[in-house]
């Protein structure tokens, strides 16, 4: 039988509590959110400050990252030279999503918003490390 | 008769209704017009993230405690999602179940178990045609100082436990 990593709501609060210090140290405000490999919310948290629309999107940036297993910033440049991928269903192509990757297995997305686009992806990349 | 009667009691519990002009025999109950508005409840300064969070942990420890597996939702006074997780285990449907929950207790400034009550033993099916109504107990304001700072959802078991949990994240969070 074929086994999977998944992710526990442990790890979820050692990826979010990385992030918000990325966040925080920069003196940023943002939303994190955590996607299973399914594309369903795990775990979310707003800092004081985010807005309600960098919840919205920092769960599609994730949702989009978990499910096709790639970072959304690699969508935004794809899109870039290739428009149709706009049609893309359910598809998010703004930096800030990061496939959560373990012994090769994508075992979730990390979503981020709030601030700039790349810094979005540098605090989800702060996250991510923090699983070790 | 017996639920007409149980009818007019929600009715009056839930629109605030004037006690003192019960409506007369034979007349419609939702035809009397109560002289105050229903769940007055101003909506104040939204939750933070820590205290969100701390709710979260209390639901996520009650669950814990009893073998319990909950989506738990935290959103602010304007009904915006600010904190969620999900335990181990639990059910997939359950995540938007939980937001919409903690979602609508903020909207229609009341808990979801009203909502419930209201059906089931009122029998007031029209809320169901009420936007974004959740009839399902398990959905709970925060209230700081008499204005509504915010509300949280969970969803994972039957209405009850799933209302147990909620009950301790509010008591984990609710000033004193």
């Amino acid at each position: 039988m074929k086994q999977r990593p998944m992710l526990t709501l442990e790890d979820c609060k050692k990826i979010t509590a990385a992030a918000e210090a990325e966040a925080r140290r920069n003196n940023w405000n943002v939303c994190i959110a955590i996607l299973d490999d399914g594309g369903h919310l795990l775990h979310l948290a707003r800092m004081d400050g985010a807005t309600p629309a960098n919840s919205r999107i920092a769960v599609e940036k994730g949702r989009t990252a978990a499910e096709t297993r790639r970072s959304t910033a690699n969508w935004q440049e794809r899109v870039a030279k290739r428009t149709e991928l706009l049609r893309m269903p359910g598809v998010t192509p703004v930096q800030g999503g990061l496939p959560i990757v373990v012994d090769g297995t994508c075992v979730g997305g990390v979503g981020i918003s709030g601030v700039q686009s790349h810094e979005d992806e540098q605090i989800a990349a702060a996250g991510i490390k923090a699983l070790g | 008769m017996k639920r007409i009667a149980v009818a007019v009691a929600f009715a009056a519990c839930a629109l605030g209704a004037a006690a003192q002009q019960p409506p007369a025999a034979g007349q419609n109950p939702r035809d009397v017009v109560p002289d105050k508005m229903p769940f007055d409840v101003p909506y104040g300064a939204p939750v933070s993230l820590d205290r969100a969070q701390a709710a979260i942990n209390a639901a996520v420890a009650e669950s814990k405690k009893r073998g319990w597996k909950m989506n738990v939702a935290v959103v602010d006074s304007g009904a915006n999602l600010v904190a969620f997780a999900r335990m181990d285990g639990a059910q997939l449907g359950s995540i938007a179940i939980a937001e919409h929950k903690a979602r609508a207790a903020a909207k229609f400034r009341r808990e979801t178990k009203l909502f419930e009550s209201g059906i089931q033993e009122g029998n007031l099916h029209y809320l169901l045609t009420l936007d974004d109504v959740i009839a399902s107990r398990g959905g709970i304001l925060i209230i700081d100082n008499g204005q509504i700072a915010g509300a949280v959802g969970c969803s994972g078991g039957t209405g009850s436990q799933d209302e147990v949990a909620c009950k301790a994240a509010i008591e984990a969070v609710t000033k004193r």
